[in-house]
């Protein structure tokens, strides 16, 4: 009874009119900024999806050729040199740098179709491991005691052979499971040694434009097969603090880099994509940000109104600690509620483009990490009111 | 638990430059180097108007901070006491009766006490209605406050003020609307109250003195 008692005396002057209003505006603006967030996060997993080794946060750099690189030879003038690779790796958008590493050594590829074979002089290059999400199934290699060489094909050229070169010649057409059955016979070759070693494709990437083998293969075998110290690499594979950074491509512009393949629109995609969340967000927390100075003003009107009552119960010995809390509570309730209605409309609103997403055969991302960052802002308002509160109220002491 | 409250040339600030007039010049409390209040003595302190007596309660209670000197609790100068302190002592040790009884006109008799009980847990109800009825209020109990008369409002708020255990007992004009009939009866109650925890009465008057049996005068 004598807590009802307190709180009968402390709710006086509560406006429900004026805490309506504030959980209206901060409802639209929370969720407004976690609508955005899921979103953002649910879209972005396209682009994580479309290549699952390679992820877009790479980028896959060579020097332009001139006229007279070309005559020359693959001379220095399109190879990296150890200060311009140094360069690059004290970019602020560089996160990491890797090597193509070339063969040294001559490849000669057979492939054996039922005693018929055919045959093709080949290059190979490697980039270190860790430059990939997930390796795929049979990537690792270990030299004299692995059975076959993983080979990653870029899907190019498997394009290139099925609508090139098989339509016009006649020939099947294959797909990549089946190109995965077919038994490899590589020759290598230099350094006055000659061996055959069996390979096999393992995957295609759709952003390596290259024939990739495992480093430690490469490693043994341009140790074995050549006795030239390694080249600089011609090629660079870099990974980007930030898809389609501004910045980057105005470095590469400068110093007459290129970039392989669609990446630089998709990322470029990517980054209008981030923009416009961004600007989404900005606007949400906006709203959120003068919800909680409305309540802020309310509260202090309410504290203001009631300050005799307030003052009084101190008075007779109450700490405001124990005044503050009939009024923590409030918010705490209302703040809650907030929270949970507009975790609802996220999770709806995300549910609505779900379909969508699945008809391009992406996974939604999942949602905790939305709703840990919308316990998060609400956390914060939440202590920003509730210090507002105490501090009031001891000011009345 | 404390001893003694010792007032050293205490002084309320809006009498600053006003030192070797009347009031201050008169004054048995004012400027004084030293004055004692101990546990287990009464003191009654007679004022006329406007010479700061309900000013001197505030001071020592800690709601008001607006004087010179030095107010001291067992030798501690309560300007130093956080708000955790003072909540402490007005839970234990310090009771108080302003002048103006401070209830919440819109709770009943039996809420405003039991809204200070809950704090300290000291009485039980059947107390609470005793006190009330030996102060003559008990049929009272479930009225709002605000519909009381003065002397019964008087009466409600001496009974909230027993409601903790207290060394000091800080009362403001307690029988200033009370008849001689009812001055003896809080006079009694009250007496009895402070022998039995061993407490100090500091009893403000303009005139109609509260009839404890035995007190030091000081006057303001």
């Amino acid at each position: 009874m004598a807590k009802n008692t307190v709180w009968r005396l402390l709710r006086r002057n509560i406006s429900a009119g004026q805490i309506a209003g504030y959980a209206l505006a901060n409802l639209v603006g929370l969720a407004i900024v976690l609508t955005a967030v899921q979103f953002y996060r649910d879209v972005t997993s396209v682009w994580d999806d479309e290549d699952s080794f390679i992820s877009k946060d790479y980028m896959i750099l060579s020097k332009r050729v001139s006229g007279i690189g070309s005559f020359m030879g693959a001379g220095d003038a399109t190879r990296f040199s150890s200060d311009e690779i140094a360069d690059i790796s004290s970019q602020p958008w560089a996160r990491k740098v890797g090597s193509f590493s070339s063969a040294a050594f001559n490849v000669y590829a057979k492939v054996d179709f039922g005693g018929a074979s055919m045959g093709t002089a080949l290059f190979l290059e490697s980039i270190p491991d860790d430059f990939f999400d997930v390796s795929p199934e049979g990537w690792d290699y270990e030299p004299g005691r692995s059975d076959y060489v993983p080979v990653i094909l870029s899907k190019d050229y498997l394009s290139l052979y099925n609508f090139g070169f098989a339509t016009s010649r006649g020939m099947p057409q294959v797909s990549e499971e089946v190109i995965g059955m077919v038994p490899l016979q590589f020759s290598l070759s230099g350094n006055g040694r000659q061996e055959w070693i069996n390979a096999r494709i393992v995957g295609f990437s759709s952003r390596l434009n290259t024939i990739a083998v495992p480093e430690e293969f490469m490693q043994w075998a341009n140790h074995t097969f050549s006795d030239t110290p390694a080249e600089n690499p011609s090629r660079l594979i870099v990974m980007l603090d930030r898809p389609g950074d501004p910045q980057a491509e105005s470095y590469l512009e400068e110093h007459g880099y290129e970039t392989a393949g669609d990446r630089a629109d998709n990322g470029k995609a990517a980054y209008f994509l981030s923009l416009v969340t961004s600007i989404v967000i900005a606007v949400g927390l906006i709203i959120s940000l003068l919800a909680f100075f409305i309540l802020l003003l309310s509260l202090y009107l309410l504290l203001q109104k009631n300050r005799e009552k307030i003052h009084q119960l101190m008075q007779l010995g109450y700490s405001p600690s124990q005044v503050a809390r009939y009024y923590h509570y409030i918010v705490l309730s209302v703040n809650g509620l907030v929270l949970v209605v507009a975790l609802a409309v996220m999770l709806i609103a995300s549910h609505s483009w779900q379909s969508s997403l699945e008809a391009l055969g992406v996974e939604a991302s999942p949602a905790w990490p939305t709703i840990l960052i919308g316990v998060a802002i609400m956390s914060l308002i939440s202590i920003g009111n509730l210090v507002a509160i105490t501090r009031t109220v001891r000011k009345d002491f | 638990m404390t001893e003694t409250i010792s007032l050293r040339r205490l002084l309320p600030r809006v009498f600053r430059g006003s030192e070797h007039e009347a009031p201050v010049k008169d004054s048995q409390l004012w400027l004084h180097e030293g004055v004692d209040f101990r546990r287990g003595e009464y003191y009654v302190i007679e004022a006329e108007s406007g010479t700061g007596k309900s000013s001197l309660c505030a001071f020592i209670y800690g709601s008001r901070h607006d004087y010179d000197g030095e107010i001291l609790f067992d030798g501690v100068d309560s300007r130093g006491f956080g708000i955790d302190r003072w909540c402490e002592l007005r839970r234990r040790s310090l009771a108080y009766l302003p002048q103006e009884m401070r209830l919440f006109p819109e709770l009943t008799v039996m809420e405003n006490i039991t809204i200070k009980n809950r704090l300290t847990g000291f009485r039980s109800e059947a107390d609470i209605r005793s006190m009330l009825s030996r102060l003559e209020v008990d049929n009272k109990a479930d009225t709002p406050a605000g519909l009381l008369s003065v002397g019964q409002q008087q009466r409600v708020a001496i009974v909230r003020a027993l409601c903790q255990p207290f060394d000091f007992l800080l009362i403001d004009e307690p029988v200033s609307h009370l008849d001689a009939r009812n001055n003896l009866a809080v006079a009694t109650l009250i007496d009895e109250e402070a022998s039995r925890l061993g407490a100090a009465i500091i009893a403000t008057s303009v005139g109609n003195k509260i009839s404890l049996p035995k007190f030091n005068l000081l006057t303001l």
